[in-house]
C-alpha cells in the first residue's frame, strides 16, 4: 500500500470527522501468488494485486458498511462515499443497542512478521519444490497441491481519535497430495510460515515416505462403527480446537444461547484437565493481530484453563448489546501442549490398536446446542498397533461430542506445530493456530466407513 | 469513443500482445459493475446493511499447456495485466505433465441478461428495509427466542473477449433470502425452522420475486407452527427406514452428491488439495447405474429463472441443455472445455463431444474452473407428496439442512435437517426433532423408490457453493421433486 492511499484515507477520515460523522475506514491492500498443482503438472499459476476500501458509519443506534474494490483516486472521493454510507445508515433504522466503533487506543504499526522475500517468492521457486518432491518420491503417483502466498496490508483510522493501526505481513499455505492412480489413496503433507524458506520438498518428502511403504504393501482396513482409540494429528487438532472455540467461546453465540456452552458459565468444567487454549497473539505459530475489533492492543487471554471454561470473546457491538466490556481478543488460538513425546510411535507403543486420523475431511455440526460435529477420515489415515503403522483406513465417519472428544483425553504431544487455517475467499486473511502435533483420544464415536478411500 | 470500446480495445491489443508471444489462446473478462447488498435482521436488529462494489479485470492465457492468470482492480493497468498473466503462464508451463488444450471453436458474439422486472439493487433502500421488517413481523412472537431474516441482492455487468474472436456481454441479477426461526426445545436445545426463497423456473428473478409470498416471505405462519411442533417433539430414533425429501432438503443431496461428483475438474483430480475428488472415473459413463431407473437428472434444464443460467459461460460457451443420468446411468457430466480434451486424451477415446458450458468464475479475480449450472431431477411419475406418503411403510419426511458432511470423493454423506414428519403405514403421525440421515452414494440412489411429478418439484437455489483455490463462492440453481429412499440409516447411534 502506498503512503498515498494512507494519506488520502487519513483526509478522508479528518473531513468526516469534521462534518460530525462517526465512522471508520479500512484499507486492505494484497499480493497474493498462488500455484496449483493437478496430475504432476501446474494447472494454474496467478496473481492477484488487489485494493479494498472497508467503510462503516454510524448515526446513533443505526449503521450502514459498504466495501469498494476499484480505483479510489481522492479524498474527495473517498469522502463522497463516507456520505452515501451516512445516508444508508440513516435508512436502517434504530437498533435495540448501540452499534460502536473502534477506539484505537494507540497508534500500532506492526510488521514484525512480514518478509519481503516471501511477498515477491517468484514461481519458479514453487515449481522447483513441487518438481523435487515428484521426482524423490516416485513419478508413478498422480500430485496436487496449492501453494498460496503473499502480503497482506492493512491501515485502520476512525473519527473516534486521531490513531490508526497499520499491519503488514507475508504468509504462505502449502499442500501437496500424492494419490495411487489405481487404487486411489491419498497421502496429504502440509506446510506453514511467514518466511520464505519455511516450506522445503524435503519435508513433505519425509512425511510421504513415513507413509509409502505401508500403502504401497496394505490394503484397506474397514473400520466397523462402534467406539475407537483415536489419535488425531495437528490438522484435525487445529480444526477440532477452532471449532470448538469459535461455536462454545463466542459471546455473541453463548448470550444467544447458540453455544454448546451455553448452559455453562466461566469456572465450569468442560474438557479434561489436560486442556488449556490460550488466544494468544504473541506465539510464533499464528499470524498475529495487534489489534481488537474494539481497538484495543491485543492480550494473552485464556480461553480454556485446565478443562475449564475460562472467558469468552466479547467483539465490540456484542459487547455493547449485551451491557460487557469488549475483550482484547486476537483470535489467535494457541492450545498448550502436554508431556508425550513428538514421536508418535513413541508415543503410541503402550496402545494395542488406534486409529491415526491425521486431518478431518469437511467437518460440521449436526446439533450445535450439543457440540455435537461430524466429518471423515481422509489422507494418511491408518490402523496403527503398539506404535506401529499396520495399515491404511478407509475413509470412516467420526461423529461425536466437543465435551467427549475433550474430555477423554489420554495423551498430548510436547511438540506444537502451526496450523493454517486461511481461506482465500474473497480476499487474503491468514489465520492459524498453534496446536500440539497430535492428540490421542478415547472412546471415539466411529459411525460409518466406505469401501474406499 | 465510449468506455466499453476502449478497454475493449485495449483488450483485444492484449489478446494480441500475448498470442504473438506464443500463447495459444487468451481471453479476459472486464466486470464493469459486479454489486452486491447484503441485509441481516437479527432479532429485529438491521446488523447487516452492507454493499459491496467491485469492478476489474482478470485475464487468462494458456501457453505450453498451462494455464497463467492476472487481475488487476485499475482498468488503467490492463497491459501489464497481460504481462502478468502471460509471465505467470510461462512459468507454469515448465512443470507440464499433461497439456492443456482448448481445442478450437469459431468466435462468437452475444448478449445476455438475466429476466428480471426490478432490478433489486435500484430499488430505494427504506423500501427494502421497511419490507423486510414486516418479513420479520411474520416470525414474531414471544416464543420464538431468536428471528434471522438474511438477504443477499446481487448484479453483475461482465464483458468477455477471447482469441478466437468472440465477445459477449451479460447483466446477471440475483436475489437470495431466508427467513429463520429459532426457539428452545423441550431439552434446552436451540431449534430452528426456515424458509429459503426458491424460483419460479418460468419466472423472473428480480426484486419482485422476494415481495412474491408463495415463493419466500409468505411463509412465515407455517414456519412458526412447524417450529412450535418441533421443539416440543420427541428425537428421531437410531434406524433404518424410507426417507422422503422435500425439495428444500432434496436440492442440497443432489447439489453435494450428485453436482459436485459429475464436475470434470474433480473427476481428472485436479481438486485433490483442497475440495476432494470423486467416486467417479472416465470409465464410468455408459456403463456406471448411478440410481435406480427412475433417475434422470439434467445439467442446465432449460429453467428460464434460476442463479444457474448465466447465457454464457466464462469461456464464451453457450449454456445447453443435457443429460448427466439416463434412468438411473450416468452417461455425461458438468465440463469446460480444457477438461473435456484431456479426458479424452486419457481415456483414450471421445467420452465428451463438447463442453457443457460449465466454466464459471465468482468474480474478476477469479480465474473460471469447472462448476455446477443447474443441476436437476427430473419430475417423476409417482404422484403428489400425498400419493408418496401414501405408499410408504415406514419412513420420515425431511425438509431443510442444518448440517451436511460428505466424504472426500462424494462416496459418502451425513446431512442434519430442521424437521422430521414420521409416516407409519402411509399416514403421518407425528413431529420428530434432531433428524439426520447417512448413505453411500451409489447404494443410496440406487435405493430411490419414488420420484414425485411436476407439481412436487420446484426450482431452490443455492448462493454458497464453495470450491477451487484461490477459494470461489458460486451461485446455482436445483430443479427438484419430491423424492423417496427406501433402507436409509437415520438418526445418530447411541
Amino acid at each position: 500500500m502506498t503512503g498515498e492511499i494512507r494519506k488520502m484515507v487519513m483526509e478522508a477520515r479528518d473531513r468526516a470527522a469534521e462534518a460530525g460523522m462517526d465512522a471508520s475506514i479500512e484499507v486492505h491492500h494484497e499480493n497474493s501468488h498462488l500455484m496449483r498443482i493437478g496430475n504432476s503438472s501446474v494447472s494454474l499459476n496467478t496473481s492477484e494485486e488487489l485494493t479494498r476500501f472497508d467503510i462503516e458509519v454510524i448515526k446513533g443506534r443505526r449503521r450502514g458498511t459498504h466495501t469498494l474494490l476499484g480505483e479510489v483516486d481522492s479524498a474527495d472521493e473517498l469522502f463522497r462515499i463516507m456520505q452515501e454510507v451516512a445516508e444508508k445508515a440513516e435508512c436502517s433504522g434504530e437498533m435495540d443497542y448501540a452499534p460502536v466503533l473502534p477506539v484505537i487506543s494507540r497508534t500500532l504499526d506492526q510488521s514484525s512478521q512480514y518478509d519481503p522475500e516471501l511477498e515477491k517468492l517468484d514461481p519458479s521457486v514453487k515449481e522447483a519444490v513441487y518438481s523435487e518432491i515428484i521426482r524423490s518420491c516416485g513419478e508413478e503417483y498422480d500430485y496436487s497441491g496449492a501453494w498460496s502466498s503473499g502480503s497482506v496490508e492493512t491501515f485502520v483510522v476512525t473519527t473516534a481519535g486521531r490513531n490508526s493501526s497499520r499491519t503488514l505481513l507475508t504468509d504462505q499455505q502449502f499442500t501437496c497430495v500424492l494419490k495411487h492412480p489405481k487404487r486411489k489413496w491419498e497421502l496429504a503433507h502440509w506446510q506453514t510460515g511467514w518466511k520464505a524458506g519455511a516450506v522445503t520438498a524435503g519435508n513433505t518428502v519425509e512425511n510421504f515416505s513415513s507413509f509409502l511403504p505401508v500403502y504401497e504393501r496394505n490394503e484397506g482396513f474397514r473400520v466397523e462403527p462402534g467406539r475407537y482409540k483415536v489419535v488425531f494429528g495437528s490438522q484435525a487438532l487445529g480444526e477440532l480446537t477452532g471449532m470448538a472455540v469459535w461455536t462454545g467461546c463466542h459471546g455473541r453465540a453463548w448470550e444467544m444461547k447458540t453455544a454448546w456452552t451455553s448452559s455453562k458459565k466461566p469456572g465450569d468444567k468442560v474438557f479434561h484437565e489436560s486442556i488449556t487454549v490460550l488466544d494468544d497473539p504473541s506465539s510464533e505459530n499464528v499470524f498475529s493481530s495487534p489489534m481488537s475489533d474494539s481497538g484495543l492492543p491485543t492480550e494473552t487471554i485464556p480461553m480454556i484453563s485446565g478443562g475449564k471454561l475460562s472467558s469468552l470473546m466479547y467483539d465490540r457491538n456484542t459487547a455493547s448489546k449485551y451491557g460487557k466490556e469488549p475483550t482484547a481478543s486476537a483470535g489467535c488460538l494457541s492450545m498448550l501442549p502436554g508431556e508425550g513425546p513428538a514421536d508418535l510411535s513413541e508415543a503410541l507403543k503402550d496402545h494395542d490398536m488406534v486409529l491415526y486420523i491425521p486431518a478431518i475431511h469437511y467437518m460440521n455440526l449436526p446439533n450445535m446446542s450439543r457440540g455435537i460435529f461430524t466429518g471423515s477420515s481422509r489422507f494418511s489415515a491408518v490402523l496403527m498397533k503398539n506404535g506401529r503403522v499396520v495399515s491404511p483406513i478407509f475413509s470412516s465417519r467420526v461423529t461425536d461430542s466437543f465435551e467427549r472428544v475433550f474430555g477423554n483425553v489420554l495423551g498430548l504431544s510436547s511438540e506444537t506445530v502451526s496450523v493454517n487455517t486461511s481461506n482465500t475467499y474473497g480476499r487474503r486473511s491468514p489465520s492459524a493456530l498453534s496446536v500440539p502435533s497430535w492428540i490421542l483420544v478415547d472412546d471415539v464415536k466411529i459411525t460409518d466407513c466406505a469401501d474406499s478411500f | 469513443m465510449s468506455l466499453l470500446e476502449r478497454v475493449g480495445k485495449e483488450i483485444v491489443g492484449g489478446i494480441r500482445m500475448v498470442t504473438g508471444q506464443g500463447a495459444s489462446y487468451a481471453d479476459a473478462r472486464w466486470y464493469s459493475d459486479d454489486s452486491c447488498q447484503q441485509f441481516m435482521i437479527l432479532d429485529g436488529n438491521l446488523e447487516a446493511n452492507d454493499t459491496t462494489v467491485e469492478s476489474g479485470i482478470g485475464v487468462r492465457v494458456l501457453y505450453g499447456g498451462a494455464w497463467g492468470f492476472a487481475a488487476t482492480s485499475r482498468i488503467s493497468d490492463i497491459g501489464s495485466c497481460f504481462s502478468r498473466a502471460m509471465a505467470n503462464a510461462v512459468s507454469a508451463s515448465k512443470l507440464v505433465k499433461v497439456r492443456l488444450d482448448m481445442g478450437s471453436r469459431p468466435g462468437i458474439t452475444g448478449e445476455y441478461s438475466s429476466p428480471f422486472e426490478i432490478d433489486p439493487i435500484e430499488v430505494d433502500l427504506s423500501e427494502k428495509v421497511d419490507f423486510l421488517r414486516s418479513v420479520d413481523s411474520s416470525i414474531t412472537e414471544d416464543w420464538i427466542a431468536r428471528r434471522l431474516i438474511r438477504v443477499q441482492l446481487q448484479r453483475l455487468v461482465i464483458h468477455f473477449w477471447n482469441s478466437e474472436g468472440t465477445e459477449t456481454s451479460r447483466t446477471l441479477v440475483n436475489a437470495f433470502a431466508h427467513l429463520t426461526a429459532m426457539a428452545p426445545d423441550i431439552d434446552g436445545q436451540m431449534q430452528r425452522r426456515s424458509k429459503t426463497l426458491h424460483c419460479r423456473p418460468d419466472g423472473t428473478r428480480g426484486w419482485e420475486m422476494l415481495t412474491d409470498p408463495e415463493l419466500w416471505s409468505g411463509h412465515g405462519e407455517r414456519v412458526r407452527k412447524e417450529l412450535q411442533q418441533v421443539v416440543g417433539a420427541p428425537e428421531l430414533e437410531f434406524g433404518r427406514r424410507s426417507v422422503i425429501l422435500l425439495p428444500g432438503q432434496g436440492h442440497l443431496q443432489v447439489h453435494e452428491t450428485i453436482g459436485h461428483p459429475l464436475e470434470l475438474d474433480r473427476i481428472l483430480g485436479y481438486e485433490l488439495s483442497y475440495a476432494g475428488g470423486s467416486f467417479v472415473d472416465l470409465d464410468s459413463f455408459g456403463t456406471l447405474q448411478y440410481g435406480s431407473p427412475r433417475l434422470n437428472v439434467s445439467a442446465y434444464g432449460s429453467i428460464r429463472n434460476s442463479p444457474g443460467t448465466f447465457g454464457f459461460d466464462d469461456e464464451g460457451t453457450p449454456e445447453r441443455d443435457y443429460m448427466l443420468i439416463e434412468n438411473g446411468l450416468l452417461v455425461n457430466c458438468l465440463t469446460s472445455r480444457a477438461m473435456i480434451s484431456e479426458a479424452n486424451q486419457r481415456a483414450g477415446r471421445q467420452v465428451f463431444t463438447e463442453s457443457g458450458g460449465a466454466s464459471r468464475s465468482t468474480a474478476f479475480y477469479r480465474a473460471p474452473i469447472d462448476r455446477m449450472t443447474n443441476v436437476n431431477i427430473l419430475p417423476g411419475n409417482d404422484g403428489s407428496l400425498d400419493d408418496i406418503i401414501a405408499s410408504t411403510e415406514d419412513g420420515i419426511i425431511v425438509d431443510n439442512p442444518t448440517s451436511w458432511s460428505i466424504g472426500s470423493n462424494r462416496e459418502h454423506f451425513h446431512f442434519g435437517c430442521e424437521i422430521a414428519w414420521e409416516v407409519k403405514k402411509g399416514q403421518v403421525t407425528r413431529v420428530l426433532r434432531n433428524p439426520s440421515y447417512q448413505g453411500h452414494t451409489l447404494e443410496f440412489y440406487n435405493s430411490l423408490s419414488a420420484v414425485g411429478d411436476r407439481s412436487t418439484w420446484t426450482v431452490e437455489q443455492v448462493e454458497n457453493c464453495g470450491k477451487g483455490e484461490p477459494n470461489q463462492v458460486m451461485e446455482l440453481g436445483h430443479g427438484v421433486p419430491v423424492v423417496r429412499f427406501d433402507d436409509v440409516i437415520t438418526g445418530e447411534r447411541r
